[in-house]
């Protein structure tokens, strides 16, 4: 991969290389914690973010917009239109988990038997510009896990280019012959061996800033592959569930939607699809009110099965948890992600032979 | 031909379907004949094979999986549907010449090919039958093929037999057991009154076990039932196959509604063998 370095104060002007032919979504600092992804405008420009806190509202909307129009349609002429668009954008400044996150996303919609046009055509245009986590106190949340899910702080793929704080200026890496092409502008500058030396020895420290840096995922997805989750493990988890399907509208690897239609006008109705969660009693309920999952457990298994089924992981090539920690945050019952792999490992490890654990 | 479009590969694109008529079957179950207004989709679309189901859209209302009930070796293209919601009873509201929308097909089918040489053992229960009939009329086309061939077929009264005119013919086909039952009889019914697992215990009946393949569809009380007279009989679980129903939203393994243990229905589905159904970890 190549990379230069870019001076500190000249950070910015990648954000104005990019708005020249991009629309470009930054993150910006709300109020107390909250941070939030817009659009780079004239005016918001010098309030664009390097550190902060990873905004709870996931960049996927931007692939996977939580309403999205599928065709227009005319319901007197019979015609039926795809409500395509295929904006240029970029991203800048997305963390590394939720680049994962888009990676994840590229597997389930455009790596399969059937193509999703809509998000190829949102994809196609999207550059990533992945920005490394290494503010202690800012970037790195309590939740954050991505050291576990392989992920983070710094992604070693699927950007196309990536920026690095080493104090006065930052390391930029190129992941994608489109990032490379950025480094004919004058800002981006040859670096050293010196830079690379603190790179390493940055990222070294900020792994040790990680609330959650061992998590017992692989026994979590062995017990789960291997139906060894006892049902009361499974009520324990669902019982804790208030069933507000926040922990699947944020996630950025979720990928569960519906489709509604909706009248515009007289005769033209729009077909939409929307965000959906397996948290939800009505997402599996069939005519004549038969619910085959009808237990509040049944759907949460649901949504742990489906991320850590190794049968999934295999489907994808790629785990439907990234690591980035907000469904911890955002959860009344304390499920999140980690705490759930915790209660499976715990809950099955007695039960297991030993010996297998030792071996592997 | 029409010019291809960008259209052409969106895989969520209902296409634009004619009725041309509507047949009663039983109380809110109807069958709709129709083609697509595109004869290019139409052959498209006749490449389809037994088990497998479309995407049935009314405007406005909405989209709604539907089993197909022909084979691909009969002429007309036609939905068997029950009323049961706000889609369903939209299309119920079609009148011949009217337009609705169809994608598909979708989902694995039965792999009529694998059981070539073997004898075929159909069990249906109520409106299961919907899914089943291709299966039937397609082994009857391809007789040759099959060894001996059963169809069970169970409602709950005289009144609730589907497809009437077919089950007046295989009646009369030589070579062909046609065996119906009803639940509760009327002044009229001469035939065997209980649920459609008494009939294997009829004395003019004989199930073959070695070198069959058992097709169970119907409600989930009748499915439990009949999976267990066929184990006593001694059926192997990877000899039993039946359709899977789940709440569809995409019918292309996108939406997740259909999502039941390790598979997707619309997609590795709806066709499973009792053997994968087991290993699927959740209820059906
Ligand atoms: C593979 C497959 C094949 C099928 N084949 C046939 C067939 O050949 N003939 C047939 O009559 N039916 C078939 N069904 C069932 C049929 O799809 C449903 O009856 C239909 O979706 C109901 O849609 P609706 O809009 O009329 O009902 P809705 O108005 O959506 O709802 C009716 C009731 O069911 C619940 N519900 C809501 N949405 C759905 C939904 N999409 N599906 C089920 N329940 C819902 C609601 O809570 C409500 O109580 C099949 C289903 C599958 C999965
Ligand atoms: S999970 Fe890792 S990559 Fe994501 S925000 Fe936290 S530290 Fe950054
Ligand atoms: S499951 Fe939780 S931690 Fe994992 S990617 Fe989703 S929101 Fe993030
Ligand atoms: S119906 Fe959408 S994933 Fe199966």
């Amino acid at each position: 991969m190549r990379a230069r370095i870019v001076d500190k104060n000249d950070i910015l002007k990648i954000v104005d290389i990019l708005r020249k032919d991009h629309e470009v979504i930054a993150p910006f600092q709300g109020r107390g914690r909250d941070s939030f992804f817009d659009v780079v405008t004239d005016a918001n420009r010098d309030q664009v973010k390097m550190h902060l806190h990873n905004p709870y509202y996931p960049p996927k909307r931007y692939v996977l917009p939580h309403i999205e129009k599928l065709f227009d349609i005319d319901q007197a002429k019979m015609d039926v239109k795809a409500a395509y668009v295929e904006p240029k954008r970029a991203i800048f400044g997305i963390r590394s988990c939720d680049v994962h996150g888009i990676y994840h996303l590229d597997r389930f919609y455009l790596g399969r038997d059937y193509k999703d046009p809509y998000y190829e055509r949102l994809r196609r245009g999207l550059f990533l510009v992945n920005v490394v986590c290494t503010d202690k106190e800012l970037d790195i949340d309590n939740g954050c896990f991505c050291m576990c899910a392989n992920t983070g702080p710094a992604s070693t793929e699927h950007f196309d280019l990536q920026l690095m704080d080493l104090g006065d200026v930052y390391m930029a890496v190129a992941g994608s012959p489109k990032g490379e092409a950025l480094f004919a502008d004058p800002i981006f500058k040859r670096g050293d061996d010196s830079h690379v030396q603190r790179r390493r020895s940055i990222l070294n420290e900020v792994r040790k800033h990680f609330k959650l840096a061992v998590n017992w995922y692989s026994a979590a997805v062995r017990y789960i592959t291997t139906g060894q989750v006892p049902e009361e493990l499974w009520a324990q988890v669902g019982n804790r569930c208030l069933e507000c399907g926040a922990c699947t509208y944020l996630c950025p690897a979720c990928t569960c939607f519906t489709v509604a239609d909706r009248k515009v006008d007289g005769k033209v109705v729009e077909r939409v699809r929307l965000w959906d969660s397996c948290a939800l009693s009505g997402f599996t309920r069939m005519a004549g009110g038969h619910n085959p999952r009808r237990a509040v457990h049944d759907r949460r298994n649901r949504r742990f099965f489906r991320k850590l089924a190794h049968y999934f992981v295999q489907r994808e090539l790629s785990m439907a948890c990234v690591g980035c920690g907000r469904c911890i945050d955002v959860c009344h019952g304390d499920i999140g992600m980690p705490s759930v792999v915790e209660i499976i490992r715990r809950g099955c490890a007695g039960k297991e032979n030993d010996s297998t654990i030792i071996k592997r | 031909m029409t010019q291809p479009s960008s259209n052409d590969k969106n895989i969520y694109l209902p296409k634009v379907a004619i009725l041309d008529r509507v047949q009663d079957e039983i109380q809110e179950v109807k069958t709709f004949f129709w083609h697509f207004e595109n004869p290019a989709d139409q052959e498209e679309f006749k490449k389809f094979r037994p088990g497998q189901f479309a995407q049935v859209s009314i405007f406005s209302q909405g989209e709604f999986p539907a089993s197909l009930p022909p084979s691909p070796t009969e002429k007309e293209t036609f939905f068997t549907v029950r009323t049961v919601g706000s889609v369903t009873s939209g299309l119920h509201q079609l009148k011949a010449g009217d337009k609705f929308a169809v994608r598909g097909p979708y989902g694995n089918g039965f792999p009529m090919e694998q059981y070539y040489g073997r004898n075929l053992v159909f069990v249906a229960g109520g409106i299961g039958l919907i899914p089943l009939r291709s299966c039937i009329i397609y082994a009857l086309a391809n007789r040759d093929r099959y060894k001996k061939i059963q169809v069970f077929y169970g409602s709950r009264s005289p009144r609730e037999l589907m497809y009437t005119q077919n089950l007046r013919e295989w009646e009369k086909i030589e070579g062909f057991e046609f065996y119906t039952t009803v639940d509760r009889g009327d002044a009229d019914w001469k035939g065997n009154v209980g649920v459609v697992g008494s009939l294997f215990k009829k004395p003019d009946v004989k199930v073959p076990v070695e070198n069959t393949t058992a097709f169970v569809c119907g409600p989930p009380i009748m499915f439990r039932f009949v999976i267990k007279d066929l184990k006593d009989m001694g059926f192997h679980d990877r000899d039993i196959v039946s359709t899977l129903e789940r709440y569809m939203k995409c019918g292309v393994g996108k939406c997740g509604h259909c999502c039941i243990g390790m598979a997707y229905v619309c997609t590795d589905g709806p066709v499973f063998t009792y053997e994968q159904i087991k290993k699927l970890g959740e209820d059906i």
